[in-house]
């Protein structure tokens, strides 16, 4: 095998012979396929025949009497969907406007929180300080912390009588009165804000190497031509920067549309309705399904977020294609 | 003092302006957790009567042996522990696998099987949450093995999860390796496999760590699909159970602070322990795309 690799054409570029010579030998293909085969499998079993079932399933009456049938349940066509968006009275539709709304600030807000923060603190950690090891290291805990954890915690730390209050009106007496987190539309608040503690830190942390590869040349060239610190910012660190920002973008986008484990935990002890302002989606539709048995509907719902996703993506890659092509 | 300050002490007050922020920062973000850990040390007669003090005045370490006897807390610990190392072990090295396949060859299907693996992210779990679920009840009703409530069920789902975005992390790892590497490797009489073992893998050892602690950290997050696809305190790992302890256990803070204290330090030790490794992988997976 190797002989037969080694053998071909040598006149050409070192790099790109090594590449043809491989594309031209069939078994450099199977070991290339044997290499990815176990991965094929598993996502075969997980993610591509539970999702075809999945849309398949959106297309079936599948409820608690016909859930035995499974696949042959009686095909409904796209009965599921119209009464998901047009049935006001169907079960798995209630609440899920607010879950749309919630999901859509919550999603906006702590994306743009998260990277401005984490782009902010990498420009101050990109400097020399004593204890900036220290520093970034504790900047980086909360995101270890489990967020199951940070469910639990936050909402102790929210109620009515917890630490949050205490220090926002007995210590910095910054309110008159001390608010209730977690009921009404300042909970949506309470579920951002621990959220945003939690992913910043991570965020800055690849802003922070993405830092140091930028060449010290280019600010001091600037620097001479009279730039300020603001001036630079903008022509040389955030254009420098935008191919990261844009891959993080996406997984922020993608990880807060289908945020689950902080809102799961934080209501009702673990069981609760997080109530009309701290509802998401996914929170949502995992309860409403289950709890009305009502699968080919939240199959469909799902269905369509994933849909909702697909848009999402493709706009961010209209936005950021000259980005990604530059790699 | 002058109205015009010297050029050198405003950048002096900026630089402790600046540093000034930087720990405010580092406070905020530490106090959560170390309110948790204080929260873990008190009676929950002081925690219902409310909690003011930001120090610890008399440590309740009792919190922790009675959490641990009253939700078979080492149950839940020994279960979570062995499906998400089997699961570390399994998505690493499937992942190390196919991000060498994707960095190093171009064989037919590899751009789509790239956009695949990437395209999985985008799936919201609650898509295939049902069918698997479903799925797992007809493998035992037709061909007899249980897959709900079994260790392999988890770490099945798990490995498929978390193997798509290692297979990234790897792959931009062994991108960074220098092709002669290999290559002189074969001519000194390595098969591609041998090169691939001996000389690559130990050079991406940073990499494979930084993998494995992803994927370990992350399957230890898991709650949605542990919360369907487990019903027995033989399965179920630690979200679940602190999900179950806090419907039981309403008001007992003191108990469930200490059972997210034990749950959170192993996992930030081993993070400390493994950062540098860590921070060196996710970040080069990250910022080279």
């Amino acid at each position: 095998m190797t002989l037969e690799t080694r053998t071909v054409s040598t006149n050409t570029p070192h790099k790109r012979t090594f590449g043809t010579r491989l594309k031209a030998s069939f078994k450099e293909h199977r070991f290339a396929y044997g290499l990815i085969l176990p991965t094929l499998l598993f996502m075969m079993m997980v993610h591509m025949i539970p999702v075809v079932q999945g849309i398949w399933m959106s297309l079936l009456k599948l409820n608690q009497f016909t859930l035995g049938e499974y696949l042959k349940a009686p095909f409904v066509g796209l009965k599921n969907y119209s009464d998901l968006l047009f049935n006001e009275n169907n079960p798995v539709r209630q609440g899920l406007g607010y879950a749309l709304r919630n999901t859509a600030i919550y999603t906006v807000v702590v994306t743009a929180a998260v990277m401005m923060i984490g782009l902010f603190v990498a420009i101050l950690l990109n400097r020399e300080f004593p204890g900036r090891g220290f520093a970034r290291a504790a900047m980086l805990l909360p995101w270890v912390v489990p967020s199951y954890v940070v469910g639990i915690l936050w909402g102790f730390m929210w109620q009515k009588e917890g630490i949050i209050n205490h220090i926002l009106v007995d210590v910095l007496h910054l309110m008159d009165e001390k608010p209730y987190w977690l009921i009404g539309p300042n909970t949506i608040w309470a579920i951002i804000i621990p959220s945003v503690w939690r992913s910043w830190p991570f965020i800055m942390i690849v802003f922070l190497s993405g830092l140091q590869t930028i060449p010290e040349d280019l600010y001091e060239a600037s620097r001479i031509d009279g730039a300020g610190k603001v001036r630079q910012f903008w022509s040389i660190t955030l254009p420098l920067l935008k191919p990261i920002i844009a891959v993080q973008l996406l997984f922020q986008l993608i990880s807060n549309v289908y945020s689950y484990n902080i809102v799961a935990m934080m209501f009702g002890n673990g069981a609760g309705y997080p109530g009309q302002w701290g509802d998401l989606l996914m929170t949502a539709l995992q309860r409403q399904t289950f709890g009305y048995w009502s699968f080919g509907a939240g199959a469909a719902a799902s269905f369509l977020l994933m849909i909702g996703m697909l848009v999402i993506v493709g706009i961010w890659y209209r936005i950021f294609r000259s980005e990604l092509r530059a790699e | 003092m002058s109205y015009r300050m010297g050029a050198r002490m405003k950048k002096k007050a900026s630089y402790y302006v600046l540093n000034i922020i930087t720990w405010f920062i580092v406070a905020i973000m530490v106090f959560p957790i170390y309110w948790m850990v204080k929260i873990s040390l008190h009676t929950n007669g002081e925690i219902l009567d409310g909690i003011t003090g930001f120090t610890i005045p008399k440590p309740h370490w009792v919190n922790y042996i009675d959490m641990w006897d009253n939700i078979n807390f080492s149950d839940f610990f020994l279960n979570s522990l062995i499906i998400c190392s089997l699961t570390m072990v399994l998505a690493c090295a499937f992942a190390v696998m196919a991000g060498y396949a994707l960095a190093r060859f171009k064989f037919p299907g590899s751009g789509t099987f790239g956009m695949g693996v990437i395209a999985t992210q985008m799936i919201p779990g609650i898509m295939f949450l049902l069918p698997i679920y479903l799925m797992f009840l007809s493998i035992k009703e037709t061909i007899g093995i249980p897959m709900i409530d079994t260790y392999w069920g988890m770490v099945l789902v798990y490995t498929a999860f978390y193997t798509p975005m290692s297979i990234w992390i790897m792959r931009s790892f062994f991108v960074a390796i220098p092709r002669d590497l290999e290559e002189s490797a074969m001519i000194d009489g390595c098969t591609r496999f041998q090169a691939f073992v001996k000389v690559i893998l130990p050079l991406s050892m940073p990499g494979i760590i930084a993998t494995c602690v992803y994927i370990f950290l992350t399957a230890w997050d898991e709650l949605l699909f542990a919360w369907v696809l487990t019903t027995t305190p033989d399965v179920q790992t630690i979200p679940v159970g602190i999900r179950l302890f806090v419907g039981q256990y309403n008001n007992r803070y003191d108990l469930l602070m200490s059972a997210a204290t034990v749950v959170t330090v192993p996992i930030i030790v081993t993070f400390f322990l493994t950062q540098k490794y860590f921070i060196r992988g996710m970040t080069a997976g990250a910022v080279k795309g």
